[in-house]
């Protein structure tokens, strides 16, 4: 047993009764003096060139004070690619584009005059696949694809579609054909999907007279707004300050700058005046980023005794009308191959433009359709070399020496895969799976999992610890809360690491980047290892500050004495101290005379040593802080209605150190559950004009309560990491990575049919159990 | 333009409204009652519930003309002199609280069904709670809340 005070227990989080009481204020929930409302005109085309638009009716309606075009915008913008404007200007890519904008005095006013806007199109011809894009004949969706500005290691393919190209190439890929005596292969997709917050995503712009530029934003990145949009309009970016408030959920798609320039580019039109468009649910589906569009085609090939040998595979993921961090996705889809050590590997991915949605970050990253393919490919193959499934992973699990496809080599304290298939192994497959009945069919199901974070190289996350005069502390960090907890961790781990009650830890509130320090943004599961890391850091320079303090004030020096949260002892004679309370503003003597610095310490932390990866081969430091898992699931499937029904849903993650059990089981289960939407009921569905048909809740029906596994079971394996606080690692996006392969595997399990598509509907079940009836039947 | 009267969390209020306007429209943008969330403008998310009369209703789908003359309690009436409301301590000591966005509507449907009968089994529970989405928690912890809500409203 530990003995720590707070790491390992269930504190409650900080900010829940302002949630339970309807307190918490999210963006919509703000209202600013003056302040205006925008209504965005979208086009009924995917792909059309703009031939005119009259705005004259819309500018007479009532309450109506500007209308705004896209005609003089001469910017493009984007983290990653520059392709994109925030208002359309001579042509639309997507059907969610901005291509006008009403603001009035009041969103009904401004809702009734954007229907007055007159726009000509001509039609162009509208891609939803990137099979389609990238056919010979294929129109540009992009004309000018290589010209924009985008990151040195992009490769831009100009005159085709494709927005980049990425490779990882490990070892000489001919020696592997021959080296392979079996090989398996698949084509699987994963269809478009949605983050789908129960917030929808909003934005308000403020253009003050004195060239200062105010944003609020439910986005988890804010220092990228900032730098964003000052490079835009060309303001200090000190001069841009941005707020943050609470954010209803994330999930991906409030990442990246997106909508923050279109409102922006709006309010930028009524300088003086707060400019607020919040999405309706419909606009959050085809106006901000969606998720997904990722076909795969992979081969695994393997000795007779079931050593792997290689791994190729094809990316061609939809990126939607602008490429941007898309491109980041479909590298982390790319150069993803699970747990195992693969010799040979050459992977290949392709960001391909479509004319639908942007896709962005959607939880997983990009890890899920790799994960898919791969953890399908292990049982078939399996069963090709009639061995068990377990032997053939456990023969070929990544672990001390071996290397990843990237290159890294695995350390021990990368976390135990083994440790976590055997619990999985333990709950879901050593009992007897039940017999195919009058109403059901029985499957099981496992896959084993592994991310890391998937960042900008220079990602880190930054961190302030103030003293207060009566010992209680601050803490000021630029971490999102969507949430997931991270005010929770942040207060027992400084709680923990300063040795102080935690009933005196505060943490923030709102973000404002007025206030915050610097942090990249707060994606990739990361923000407890590295912000932890800094949170570490920082205690332990005001505990050094202190102890300096305390030096001048004992008269003694600084090694000699010993900090217990309350007090600064000597060592050797602790009757001899110093109250903390007395040192945080410096220590006084009696004369008033004051020696010492005020209490406070700054700090960061990124992974160490994270990098690029090689223009040549693909691979590099592209992991770091790995969290390896694996997940299984008992299935039943009604014959009479094809609903898959998963009795129990096991989860095992090696998390390093669990800071909050309750938290991470939350953490865990909600991420099984987006999981299970995504491989069983959630598709935005586009039809070939790349009109979205179903973009509303009561269409994109993800899980309700009544979808909730009979079961979840949950075990935490604690393989202490180097570089997380207290050897936690991260753990957001991890638990959605292995559900589809699992359930898939389970309905192989149950009806002996291959799948490789998600989402599979009950109603393609059904078709797929008369198949089954009938070829028994012999028909 | 109509002028109506009702009661919410207890107080009188005088109102003109549009025909178009909904419940949630008039709580949120003349009474600043922004507990009460705005999801889906189509009555599939539940965050918007607040109760009418003692019944939870979806306020997006909701008329504000047919408030007229009636009782209306929202999120902000349930906590009483600093004291949390029993629904409101079991969705914090059950850990169903992530991201805070479906809290409340789901807490004011407890709150009518516990109102109406304190003693729904766990399917009833799951019935009215299937009105509701929540895309953080995948449910387990809210339905734990549920009925650690009924416990607490039973001690009581």
């Amino acid at each position: 047993m530990s003995n720590y005070s707070y790491i390992g227990k269930n504190i409650k989080r900080p900010d829940a009764v302002n949630k339970v009481t309807g307190k918490a204020i999210f963006l919509d929930d703000i209202k600013i003096p003056n302040m205006l409302y925008a209504e965005i005109l979208t086009p009924p085309y995917a792909h059309a060139k703009i031939l005119s638009i009259d705005t004259s009716e819309a500018e007479k309606m009532e309450g109506v004070v500007k209308v705004v075009t896209g005609k003089n915008c001469k910017f493009t913008y984007g983290d990653c690619i520059k392709d994109r404007y925030p208002m359309a200007v001579d042509k639309v890519r997507y059907i969610g584009e901005a291509v006008a904008a009403v603001i009035a005095d009041t969103p009904h006013n401004a809702k009734q005059a954007v229907k007055k806007i007159k726009v000509e199109y001509e039609k162009l011809p509208v891609y939803t696949d990137a099979l389609d894009s990238l056919k010979d004949d294929a129109v540009l969706i992009h004309e000018k694809n290589g010209e924009y500005w985008h990151l040195p290691s992009y490769k831009p393919i100009p005159n085709t579609n494709i927005a980049n190209y990425y490779v990882l190439k490990k070892g000489n890929f001919d020696e592997a054909l021959k080296e392979a005596e079996v090989v398996v292969e698949g084509e699987f997709n994963t269809k478009f999907g949605s983050s789908s917050a129960i917030e929808p995503h909003g934005t308000i712009a403020w253009f003050h007279e004195d060239n200062t530029i105010e944003i609020w934003s439910s986005s988890i990145c804010p220092a990228i707004i900032q730098d964003d949009i000052a490079r835009t309009y060309g303001v200090p970016a000190s001069n841009v300050r941005v707020h943050i408030p609470e954010i209803g959920g994330c999930f991906g798609y409030k990442s990246d700058v997106t909508i923050e320039q279109t409102v922006a580019y709006i309010a930028s039109h009524m300088k003086g005046y707060p400019v607020k468009w919040v999405a309706s649910r419909k606009e959050d589906y085809t106006s901000s980023l969606i998720g997904h569009g990722a076909r795969i085609k992979m081969k695994i090939g393997a000795k007779r005794d079931g050593q792997l040998v290689f791994i190729q595979s094809k990316v061609y993921h939809s990126t939607g009308a602008y490429a941007d961090t898309g491109v980041n996705i479909t590298m982390a889809a790319t150069h993803t191959v699970g747990v195992y050590e693969f010799p040979y590997a050459l992977c290949e991915g392709y960001t391909v433009y479509t004319n639908t949605p942007p896709v962005g970050a959607f939880r997983g990253y990009g890890y899920q359709y790799a994960h898919l393919a791969v953890e399908r490919l292990m049982d078939i193959l399996a069963r090709k070399l009639g061995m068990d499934k377990f032997e053939l992973r456990e023969k070929n699990y990544l672990r001390k020496d071996k290397k990843f496809a990237t290159g890294e080599v695995f350390n021990e304290d990368y976390g135990d895969i083994k440790k976590c298939s055997d619990a999985i192994k333990n709950i879901i497959f050593e009992k007897e799976k039940p017999k195919e009945d009058e109403n059901y069919f029985y499957g099981r199901g496992f896959a084993a999992v592994v991310k890391a974070p998937k960042g900008a190289s220079n990602s880190s996350k930054g961190c302030y610890v103030k003293f207060n005069g009566d010992g209680s502390v601050s803490v000021n960090m630029g971490g999102a809360e969507v949430g997931q907890g991270l005010r929770t961790v942040i207060q027992q781990i400084a709680a923990e690491t300063l040795k102080i009650d935690i009933e005196k830890i505060h943490c923030y509130t709102e973000i404002d980047t007025q206030y915050s320090p610097w942090e990249w943004q707060t994606i990739g599961s990361m923000f407890t290892v590295q912000g932890g890391r800094a949170l570490i850091r920082a205690c332990e320079k005001a505990i050094d500050k202190l102890l300096e303090n305390a030096s001048l004030a004992l008269r003694v020096d600084k090694d000699m004495l010993e900090y217990d949260g309350e007090k600064i002892f000597l060592k050797h004679n602790p009757n001899i101290f110093v109250k903390i309370v007395d040192l945080v503003r410096g220590y006084m003597h009696e004369d008033g005379v004051t020696v010492g610095e005020v209490i406070q310490a700054t700090s960061d932390a990124r992974l160490p040593r994270y990098s690029n990866p090689d223009p040549e081969t693909g691979m590099g430091n592209l992991g770091v802080s790995y969290t390896f898992g694996a997940q299984g699931c008992e299935i039943r499937i009604d014959k009479k209605t094809g609903e898959v029904i998963i009795d129990n849903f096991a989860s095992a993650f090696d998390i390093g150190k669990v800071i909050n059990p309750v938290q991470l089981r939350g953490q865990i289960v909600g991420g099984v559950m987006i999981g299970i939407g995504g491989t069983l009921y959630e598709e935005l569905k586009f039809n070939k004009d790349g009109r979205l048909i179903n973009p509303h809740f009561s269409s994109y029906r993800f899980p309700t309560i009544k979808e909730m596994p009979k079961k979840y079971e949950v075990v935490f394996i604690e393989t202490p990491e180097s570089i997380g606080p207290y050897g936690a690692r991260g753990i957001g996006e991890h638990p959605v990575l292995g559900v589809a392969p699992a359930i898939l595997n389970a309905i192989y399990d149950a009806i002996g049919v291959d799948l490789y598509e998600v989402p599979i509907s009950k109603e393609k079940m059904l078709e797929l159990i008369k198949d089954k009836t009938k070829e028994k039947a012999g028909v | 333009m109509e002028k109506i009267n009702f009661k919410v969390n207890g107080v009188l209020k005088t109102v003109e409204i549009e025909g178009y306007e909904s419940l949630l429209d008039i709580l949120r943008e003349k009474f600043n009652l922004t507990g009460t969330k705005r999801g889906c403008d189509d009555g599939s998310c539940g965050a918007c519930t607040v109760i009418v009369n003692g019944e939870a209703v979806k306020s997006c789908i909701f008329s504000a003309k047919k408030v007229d003359n009636a009782e209306v309690i929202t999120i902000e009436g349930l906590a009483k002199n600093g004291e949390l409301h029993p629904i409101q301590k079991a969705m914090i000591d059950s850990g169903a609280v992530q991201c805070g966005y479906c809290t409340p509507g789901i807490i004011m449907e407890l709150y009518s069904l516990f109102n109406k009968n304190l003693d729904v089994d766990e399917e009833q529970i799951i019935e009215a709670l299937s009105k509701h989405l929540c895309r953080c928690t995948g449910y387990e912890s809210i339905l734990d809340g549920a009925k650690l809500a009924q416990k607490y409203l039973k001690e009581k």
